[in-house]
């Protein structure tokens, strides 16, 4: 690869990874489609969930395990649908047992309506868990007390929204979005949730975030696989852009074609 | 007498362990319980002792985001 890219890995608790995209495994049509997506979108991890057995059923889970395995991909284990700190905490517990990873990517639920991480529950989950030894990658906001608090309860990722999950409506707030990278700018941030394009992608890690983590973008798109491509691609562009050191945006034009030597020169056009 | 398995009552086992109660349920591999929120190591099952109204949670990997 050019420009020193081989070098360019992203850090997650000291796990490097070639790969900026986390891709999510739910609301596939099919395991075969979500098999081809990974394949496609070469992430750098799958992000996974717990959920109860139902009674009966002898597959419970089994298919989706073997599928998971060939992909032979690292597994981020969420907590995805708790509403408190302790909910969180034994939700991770179980996932560290049956996964065998201490990465969780935390979430604490905090309103059901725009499913927005709770803060509160967050940092105190995160506090805890720490303490237990987990690698915690906590789904947040950009809200910058609430990203040092969890810098200062130990977590060495962040993973701040765009929009709320499964919306696809791309960076709400940018503004606070860059705010957060440049005040944190050794810490990697992963942009979580609300993606819905590939240019949204593109456009965060232009912006220097670290990695994004999306799926409903993929799954729900009419060509899944299509989609995974595209993003995959798009991670990259965008990556490679912030490494590549944009221009500077100019208030006023800059002819790109030399002005000495052309022919038929005559007076300036007048403003109008 | 009964415990509370994944949210639906069900008889305690003889003897009554985890090892016993996850015999009678043959949950389908790879699973984790918890007992009343504590999580049991897989090689902890037969020193589990449950009691009446324990609260046993079996989960599995699901599709996530």
């Amino acid at each position: 690869m050019e420009g020193g890219q081989h070098e360019d890995w992203l850090t997650v608790y000291g796990q490097r990874f070639s790969s900026r995209l986390l891709l999510g495994t739910a609301r596939y049509d099919s395991p075969a489609l979500l098999a081809d997506a990974i394949r496609v979108a070469d992430p750098a991890m799958l992000t996974v969930s717990l959920r109860r057995q139902v009674s009966g059923s002898k597959d419970s889970g089994q298919a989706f395990w073997s599928l998971l395995r060939e992909t032979r991909r690292p597994i981020l284990p969420n907590t995805a649908g708790c509403l408190t700190a302790p909910e969180a905490v034994n939700t991770a517990c179980l996932a560290r047992e049956l996964f065998e990873t201490n990465l969780i990517k935390l979430e604490v639920i905090g309103d059901d309506i725009n499913l927005q991480p709770d803060p509160f529950g967050l940092v105190e989950a995160a506090v805890e868990l720490v303490k237990r030894g987990f690698h915690v990658l906590p789904y947040c906001t950009e809200d910058w007390v609430l990203c040092r608090r969890l810098m200062d309860a130990g977590c060495e990722v962040l993973m701040p929204w765009a929009a709320p999950i499964g919306t696809g409506q791309g960076p709400r707030n940018p503004r606070a979005l860059r705010e957060l990278r440049e005040r944190a700018p050794q810490i990697p941030l992963i942009v979580d949730a609300g993606i819905g394009l590939p240019s949204h992608a593109c456009q965060v890690m232009e912006w220097g975030f670290d990695g994004v983590l999306l799926n409903t973008a993929v799954s729900r798109a009419l060509d899944p696989i299509r989609m995974a491509s595209a993003f995959g691609s798009a991670v990259k562009a965008g990556r490679n852009a912030f490494l590549a050191g944009p221009m500077i945006v100019q208030d006023m034009a800059v002819p790109s074609t030399p002005e000495i030597g052309r022919p038929f020169r005559s007076a300036s056009p007048q403003s109008p | 007498m009964s415990v509370i398995v994944n949210g639906d009552t069900h008889p305690l086992p003889e003897p009554p362990t985890l090892a016993a109660l996850l015999r009678s349920l043959s949950p389908s591999v790879p699973f984790v319980v918890a007992r009343n929120d504590e999580v049991i190591p897989s090689g902890g099952y037969d020193a589990c002792h449950i009691d009446p109204g324990d609260r046993i949670d079996i989960v599995h990997p699901a599709a996530g985001g």
